[in-house]
């Protein structure tokens, strides 16, 4: 609503996110990341403009420190990004190359790429061994599954657990399938054989990084992506339902049709604001309660509106030629990624176990300051 | 359409920190049976404790004797007592809209009657809105007022009101010019009438669980004098409409059942839950922070003097559904018969829950009417 734009956060003044950051994201991604540039990138399996573009501006590095080659700014800051990178179904690894792998090579002291960087979320069925040598080199012997575009990308940034190291493993050093997810985005098994990395590629990982903060900058990123797509999906529904007329009107006239386009907007409504208060709290530090919460949150959201909207459009959305398949794909897709939705509830469930009933409304009021 | 997230201020976690500690002491866990959000007990001494503290009639001015605290402070309140399944029927009512409606719309001198003892929660309000013939359609009213020396004779019949016969007042919508050409939004009044009046008489009707809180009020020749007329006779569409527009999203919308779960947490404490449990836990525990954002967001909306209707109907609609949705996630994981009688609090409050709820759906606006109206703001 028009009469309530002018309402700004009352407070979060360390972390509020500049609007010009996101009108100028915006502004980007509607130019580059268009119907054709999404299309197109599933046939080939890369984005060569929109990767070109969103690199020239910075964007893929924000969130990561200008000291360690990043764009700096805060991890809300790169999360508003990728809210806007979702509405446009940019199919390009932008959380992979800043908030979670930038954030890695960054926490090591090790170089950032010119180009994309990919990382592997950690699949059950992950076979890869780490041997670190005397010399500081590391040799890589397994496989990998679901990496984002790892064929594309430049470096897999690898954080081996138990040496505590950061690894910048380049391209040359693996092989890739055509592995890919829903939506058609590049999804690869990453195959090393016996694999030798370079000392210089090798660090200590730091005190920040644990495998649980990897993983919740992992479903923070797709948190982010889905709250701008289901957003867009809102948009473009809404759009639909005051053009398409049968029986006389457009079909948003009928009340039926209506009851779709509030459930989705509910969802979508919900999802964003779970996900800024989660960017908002990750740019504080603990966020586990949020990201968690906001990750159950949007994957329900993501099942429930995908399906509303696709009601709402009929046989017009189950076509390739029209947008909302670049939309309700990635959401089917995105919430399986960075373990699946049931980890995610479990995890909000065990720490209300752990608070007990007494304080579970404090949990929710107060999130992740009231477990530390 | 449009959330922007907000949080609270130091002091308004001081003011949390303070009725949670009241709390603690009035109303000791597994001292009491806890309601099921707004739907609680009359307990007058509670309300006046509650009063004396000032969060009885907080959005009310100063000069009328309430608090000039803004729509976040009142929501911290309302919040800790409806979680806590506070006993706070009696000046539910009042608190929530009559006290405003009255500010808004009510002349001085009844701002001056009636403001003060609604802050000093010492006034239960009913509301009279439904009749047998007229729900949702609230525009087609016909409880007829007809115009007599000094006010208006009122007969006919309400339907469906809460705690009539536990309360002092019901505002009570009428006609007092009848339909023209079908205009049905012209010739509605409200009125502040006296329960205990002459004429009026207070049928109970049994809810569904077969507690006493229904009831039918039937007025025969009542009398109600011109200066309990709500602001201007006449108006009474346009005061009805705006009412309960802002109020909607609070969070008597999403924690009804609250205490079912927290009953249901307290079930297992020693025994870990399992996964399915612990899952389906965290979806519902998510969900409480997800609309308990977005629902603070709308009370921060309204202190900023935004006017988010569209916001508002859009949470009360999710809000209540979710209610509903809770207990069909908890029947899903415990292996009970229930019973409204068992020893076990859990059982007794989910039994209750179960019986009332879908109610939840419907009071104060059906999600039907609600859903049209959030279908009119949806754009982002």
């Amino acid at each position: 609503m028009s009469t309530t734009s002018h309402i700004k956060p009352i407070s979060a003044p360390d972390v509020n996110v500049d609007e010009l950051l996101s009108d100028a994201a915006a502004k980007l991604f509607r130019n580059v990341s268009d119907f054709d540039a999404v299309q197109a990138a599933e046939a080939a399996r890369w984005a060569p403009t929109v990767w070109k573009a969103v690199a020239e501006a910075g964007f893929a590095w924000i969130g990561v420190p200008e000291s360690a080659g990043g764009s700096g700014g805060t991890i809300a800051d790169a999360c508003e990004v990728l809210r806007v990178a979702g509405a446009h179904a940019a199919p390009i690894p932008l959380a992979e190359t800043g908030i979670i792998g930038g954030w890695l090579l960054a926490c090591a002291g090790l170089p950032l790429p010119d180009g994309p960087v990919t990382v592997a979320p950690g699949r059950p069925d992950d076979t890869l061994t780490v041997t670190v040598n005397a010399d500081g080199s590391a040799t890589l012997d397994g496989s990998l599954h679901r990496v984002p575009w790892a064929a594309k990308s430049d470096v897999l940034a690898l954080f081996d657990e138990a040496s505590g190291k950061v690894i910048a493993v380049p391209n040359s050093a693996y092989t890739t399938d055509l592995l890919t997810n829903m939506a058609g985005e590049p999804r690869e098994t990453v195959t090393f054989a016996a694999a030798s990395i370079p000392a210089d590629a090798v660090a200590e990982a730091g005190p920040q990084v644990t495998t649980d903060a990897l993983r919740n900058r992992g479903a923070l990123s797709r948190v982010m992506l889905m709250a701008g797509a289901l957003e867009a999906m809102l948009n473009l529904t809404v759009d639909y339902c005051e053009v398409r007329q049968q029986f006389g009107k457009p079909i948003g006239r009928f009340q039926a049709v209506q009851q779709h386009l509030v459930w989705a907007a509910q969802d979508a409504a919900l999802t964003k604001m779970a996900a800024q208060i989660a960017a908002r709290q990750a740019a504080r530090g603990d966020a586990r309660f949020e990201i968690a919460a906001a990750r159950s949150l949007a994957n329900e959201c993501a099942s429930t509106a995908t399906r509303q909207c696709h009601q709402a459009h009929g046989a017009m959305g189950m076509t390739q030629e029209y947008a909302l398949h670049h939309l309700s794909r990635r959401l089917w897709s995105w919430r399986s990624e960075w373990a699946h939705p049931g980890e995610w509830s479990g995890k909000v469930g065990r720490f209300a176990e752990s608070v007990g009933p007494q304080n579970l409304y404090p949990l929710i009021t107060a999130g992740s300051a009231h477990l530390s | 359409m449009r959330f922007t997230p907000t949080e609270l201020t130091p002091a308004e976690l001081e003011l949390q920190a303070e009725v949670r500690d009241f709390l603690a002491a009035e109303l000791p866990r597994g001292t009491y049976e806890p309601a099921l959000g707004m739907g609680a007990d009359h307990d007058k001494e509670f309300s006046k404790k509650l009063a004396a503290k000032g969060w009885v009639g907080m959005a009310l001015p100063k000069r009328y004797g309430g608090h000039d605290r803004s729509a976040v402070d009142r929501f911290i309140v309302v919040e800790e007592l409806l979680r806590s399944g506070a006993p706070i029927g009696y000046h539910w009512v009042a608190d929530r809209q009559t006290g405003s409606v009255i500010n808004k719309f009510g002349t001085e001198e009844q701002r001056e009657r009636f403001l003060p003892i609604i802050s000093r929660g010492e006034i239960g309000f009913s509301i009279g809105m439904s009749e047998p013939d007229s729900g949702s359609d609230l525009a087609s009213v016909s409880l007829r007022a007809t115009r007599t020396e000094g006010g208006w004779i009122l007969n006919g019949t309400k339907i469906w009101t809460s705690s009539a016969h536990e309360n002092d007042y019901f505002i009570c919508l009428c006609r007092t010019t009848p339909m023209e050409d079908g205009n049905k939004h012209q010739g509605l009044s409200q009125m502040l009438i006296d329960l205990a009046t002459e004429g009026l008489q207070i049928n109970g009707i049994p809810f569904l669980d077969g507690a006493p809180g229904f009831n039918e009020v039937v007025m025969t020749d009542v009398f109600v004098p011109d200066e309990n007329v709500l602001g201007d006779a006449g108006m009474g569409w346009v005061q009805n409409t705006s009412e309960l527009a802002y109020e909607r999203g609070g969070p008597d919308r999403w924690l009804s059942t609250f205490g079912v779960v927290e009953q249901f947490l307290a079930s297992h404490v020693g025994t870990p839950m399992g996964d399915r449990a612990v899952q389906s836990l965290g979806s519902m525990v998510a969900r409480y922070w997800g609309l308990r954002n977005m629902s603070l967001t709308v009370a921060r909306m309204i202190d900023q003097g935004a006017a988010p209707s569209v916001e508002s109907a859009l949470v009360k609609e999710m809000g209540t559904r979710f209610e509903q949705d809770t207990l069909l996630k908890l029947i899903e994981l415990v292996d009970l018969e229930p019973s409204p009688e068992s020893a076990s609090m859990f059982e007794r409050m989910f039994t209750a829950a179960t019986l009332t709820g879908p109610s939840f759906t419907i009071r104060g606006g059906t999600i039907e009417i609600l859903r049209s109206v959030a279908s009119k703001g949806l754009r982002s």
